[in-house]
């Protein structure tokens, strides 16, 4: 079939999306920033709550997008809007008129440098959950001693249900995250004390809450109700956290040799300005704006134009894999309709 | 005439409501003050720069300045040359309060008042120099950006009434002196003016309506004043001699407060100046409405207004009288009452100093108190260690492990009793160090520390100052960049006591220094001020993105400031790198005397 269909961004969702459209028959054109597939599951090391390699999840993906046109290192130059079609400008010099764009443009980690009292930037041992995820593929991190490596702290919530941060959203993901980075800690350093300082634990879904008793009772991470206020060096170059005990009631000092800081999810700037060229509408949370958050939400205000992933909202994989199925879907119904 | 019952009228009630302004406690220094002859001329020469000739509004506007100043000194003049001419001409009725107001209607010109013609023509040049001054106050009444101004205040309807009378008064002298100009004698004003009327209008009949209607306007005005803006003329002669005998606000509506209320000119430059000006729907909030709320006595507005406010003290620097909108505001909320008030008794100081591990008294120890705001940002605390380590200098760092708050964000709070508690306990920790400089990071201690806090001989200095110091002297030097910088003036360290040429002396040194379109005393509050106990994030990011525009007019290539506060309210949404000027001192010194050291 002739019809052209764009897909903006070659994460998870993009690729899944592409693989059911090539299934259903289409040739869809995925555009990609960065120089590989895969997103940011690419750079994650393995995946809740049953420790799935995430590498196996984007080989498997990316073997069923062979027959798509990819263009990676591509960026989106301009969009113009036709009558009843896009021009869709590519850095690459290739322009592709197309009556369908999917938006797959994912999420943006949160600057942790913005919340400046926990010292990401500033002491050597505090690092984000991104940057132990590729510690734990790569093992190159000069800020993780694994020598000495006696307490490990983990902070939820930054950037995440923070009106001063910016983001009043949840998002999501980083509980189960840093219960599953926890575990992980405790596999490698069984010796280690691990901390993870939390407002509340939201354990929302398949097996995550036999994940984190498993935590606590298989693998003793200690969980601490109460927001870090903030974070020093002692001499010896350690990391001194102060957060209160909100349970107990009492305020409590730890002294760490590793602070991880369970960055949140913000939407992707770069969405936002593609977004800009349609123009689409933001939601009141920041992110894409869905014809209808219940009934439509893979489906934008404009016809041709839809959404999967987390460009709607903060997601977990198999959330954003479904998604990605039923823009495929939608997609398909689209073009049937407007054919007869 | 009635006009003169009303001005009579006027005068005493004005001087009941001058007398009962007087504050009890410091009545007795301002009696003093006003025998006392340096204070006696100082009172004389602000009288005359601040009530007759605006000198702060025509260093601010100078249309501004000339309108208000006209019409002040110009209506001053005419009063004096008035008093002149009955002095000169009718002796016997100097007496008369109202004798030279209608001077010219009691006058006939005759042989002893021809000579009269060079204070004739005096009269006429103040009268049109008022007049101009009330042509511009009309334009402005219309068109108040052509002043420079881009919201003015919206009067209210004794205002209103005071305003037209105040503008009609002096047109009807016009016409009515230019009516009798040929028998009491007139200038090249009303003279001309009498020989239009006397083109079509014929007889002297149409006189007396006009001298009757410029005497009413003129009892309406003085009639009304008490109860408009206009209060401020009599206000601020006394407001000027009770500043200068050094009296402060110490009751929120009695007293200085009071007088400072009543001083408020309404002008509207406070409107301009505050920084939630941004957003429109908190124009009302400004100190201009502070004060009529509080002529009202609208309980429920004071409060809010009161709270929301961030502190910043624009208005209270730009205001041409002088009234004092923060410390107006924080004395109202001293007025509060809480339920539930903080008990810091339990803290034992002892402990404190013990965590502190002071060592033996040293002369030349600096002892560092980095604040709670500063332990929210540890990179300026880093750089501040970094710089004294790297110089050599002995110090201790007091709150390390955790201290006590300076006090400053409940005494904001209105809260002076816990604040006392706080100064006390921290008084007593600074004291057992055996240091001779206090050094501090934060603009918000830095304030509290010089004025509520008694330290004896101790030097108090924030890290701007003490580098600046370590530089003049070349203890350290400095790597001379080709970076940008803009400095953001903190509203505690500029406005709040007085520091802007240090930190500037330390960033020319550090690269090329540029200004932001509004600095020094005009800098806008980052938004992020801890004053404000009502204002939610999103109406401070609007804010925030206002200040951050006005820093960047000259688009350094970095933002650096001085206070742990405005530091993370900029990084926030900045789109260029923001620092602590510490930071960038850390980063740009090479340490005179140790050559080795490799940064």
């Amino acid at each position: 079939m002739k019809e052209n269909i764009v897909i903006i961004g070659g994460g998870i969702a993009g690729l899944e999306a592409a693989g059911q459209l090539i299934r259903l028959g289409y040739s869809p054109i995925i555009v990609e920033k960065q120089d590989h597939l895969g997103g940011h599951v690419a750079e994650w090391h393995c995946l809740f709550p049953d420790m799935t390699p995430a590498s196996d999840v984007v080989s498997r993906l990316t073997e069923n997008v062979s027959e798509a046109n990819i263009f990676v290192n591509t960026e989106i130059l301009f969009i113009n809007h036709l009558k009843d079609s896009y021009n869709v400008m590519l850095s690459n010099g290739i322009s592709i008129v197309t009556r369908i764009i999917l938006f797959t443009t994912g999420f943006r980690l949160f600057d942790a440098s913005k919340k400046e009292e926990y010292g990401y930037g500033v002491y050597d041992q505090v690092i984000t959950n991104r940057d132990l995820e590729q510690w734990f593929s790569t093992g190159n991190d000069d800020r993780v001693n694994s020598r000495e490596l006696n307490a490990v702290g983990f902070v939820h919530c930054v950037g995440s249900r923070d009106e001063k941060a910016g983001n009043g959203q949840c998002s999501k993901v980083c509980c189960i995250t840093a219960v599953k980075q926890a575990i992980e800690m405790k596999q490698r350093f069984p010796e280690a004390q691990v901390y993870c300082f939390y407002m509340d634990l939201r354990m929302f879904g398949k097996k995550y809450e036999d994940f984190y008793i498993s935590a606590q009772r298989d693998y003793g991470v200690r969980f601490i109700r109460g927001r870090v206020s903030e974070v020093s060096e002692n001499i010896e170059g350690k990391v001194i956290v102060k957060a209160e005990d909100t349970l107990a009631g009492k305020p409590v000092k730890v002294t760490l040799d590793l602070l991880v800081l369970m960055a949140g999810i913000v939407c992707n700037p770069d969405c936002t300005k593609v977004a800009s060229m349609i123009p689409l509408q933001m939601d009141s949370d920041g992110f894409l704006k869905s014809r209808d958050n219940i009934m439509d939400i893979t489906g934008s205000s404009r016809s041709g134009i839809f959404y999967a992933g987390a460009c709607t909202g903060a997601k977990t994989v198999p959330e954003t894999l479904a998604e990605a199925r039923s823009a495929a879907l939608d997609i398909h119904n689209y073009i049937t309709s407007s054919r007869i | 005439m009635i006009g003169m019952i009303f001005i009579l009228t006027w005068c005493t009630v004005g001087m009941i409501r001058i007398i009962a302004n007087l504050p009890k406690d410091d009545r007795k220094r301002f009696f003093l003050s006003l025998v006392n002859p340096k204070i006696m001329l100082k009172n004389i020469r602000d009288i005359f720069c601040d009530c007759l000739f605006h000198v702060k509004l025509w260093k601010r506007n100078r249309l501004l300045g000339y309108m208000h100043s006209s019409i002040a000194f110009g209506w001053f003049m005419l009063i004096v040359i008035g008093h002149i001419e009955v002095f000169f001409y009718a002796p016997h009725r100097a007496k008369l309060l109202y004798f030279p107001i209608f001077f010219r209607y009691f006058m006939a010109e005759d042989d002893s008042t021809m000579g009269g013609a060079f204070f004739f023509f005096l009269m006429d040049f103040f009268l049109l120099v008022v007049l101009s001054g009330i042509a511009l106050a009309i334009v402005k009444r219309v068109h108040s950006r052509f002043f420079g101004m881009r919201r003015t205040t919206n009067p209210s309807f004794m205002d209103l009434v005071g305003l037209y009378s105040l503008w009609s008064i002096f047109p009807l002298r016009l016409f009515a002196e230019g009516f009798t100009a040929d028998i009491s004698g007139g200038s090249f004003l009303t003279e001309s003016l009498n020989h239009v009327f006397h083109a079509f209008l014929g007889n002297h009949m149409n006189m007396l309506p006009t001298w009757w209607a410029y005497s009413l306007a003129l009892g309406i005005f003085f009639c009304a004043l008490p109860f408009t803006r206009y209060m401020h003329i009599p206000t601020e002669i006394l407001l000027i001699p009770l500043r200068n005998a050094g009296v402060r606000i110490r009751h929120p509506r009695k007293g200085y407060a009071e007088a400072e209320v009543y001083a408020c000119p309404s002008c509207g430059v406070c409107i301009d100046a505050c920084p939630m000006g941004v957003m429109k729907t908190h124009i009302k909030d400004t100190t201009v409405y502070l004060n009529r709320q509080l002529r009202r006595h609208n309980e429920t507005r004071i409060e809010e207004i009161s709270d929301k406010c961030l502190l910043c003290g624009k208005c209270t620097a730009v205001c041409p009288v002088g009234v004092e909108g923060d410390r107006l505001r924080i004395a109202q909320r001293s007025a509060r009452k809480y339920n539930i008030s903080p008990d810091y008794s339990c803290i034992d100081t002892d402990i404190l100093k013990k965590e502190a591990s002071f060592r033996a008294p040293a002369s030349g120890k600096v002892l560092y108190f980095a604040g709670c705001m500063t332990a929210l940002t540890p990179q300026i605390r880093k750089s501040v260690e970094s710089v004294l380590t790297r110089c050599g200098t002995d110090y201790e760092f007091m709150d390390r492990d955790g201290g006590i708050c300076c006090g400053r964000p409940m005494l904001m709070a209105g809260r002076f009793d816990a604040a006392e508690e706080m100064i006390a306990k921290n008084t007593d920790i600074i004291l057992g160090s055996g240091a001779d400089t206090l050094l501090l990071s934060c603009p918000i201690c830095y304030r509290i520390f010089r004025e509520n806090y008694n330290l004896g001989k101790m030097r108090i200095v924030h890290h701007t100052e003490y580098f600046a110091e370590l530089i003049g002297s070349g203890t350290i030097g400095m790597l001379h960049g080709s970076d940008r910088y803009v400095f953001h003036d903190p509203c505690e360290l500029g406005r709040g006591c007085g520091i802007y040429d240090e930190p500037r002396a330390v960033l020319s040194a550090a690269g090329e220094l540029v200004e932001a379109e509004k600095h020094h005393r005009e800098s806008i509050c980052c938004g992020g001020s801890l004053g404000s106990l009502t204002l939610g994030f999103g109406k401070r990011q609007a804010m925030t993105e206002n200040a951050l525009h006005n820093l960047t007019a000259a688009s350094p290539d970095s933002i650096v400031t001085a206070c742990p506060l405005c530091l993370s309210t900029f990084h926030r949404y900045a789109d260029r790198p923001v620092m602590d000027i510490a930071e960038v001192v850390d980063r740009n010194m090479i340490p005179a005397d140790s050559n080795d050291i490799d940064d």
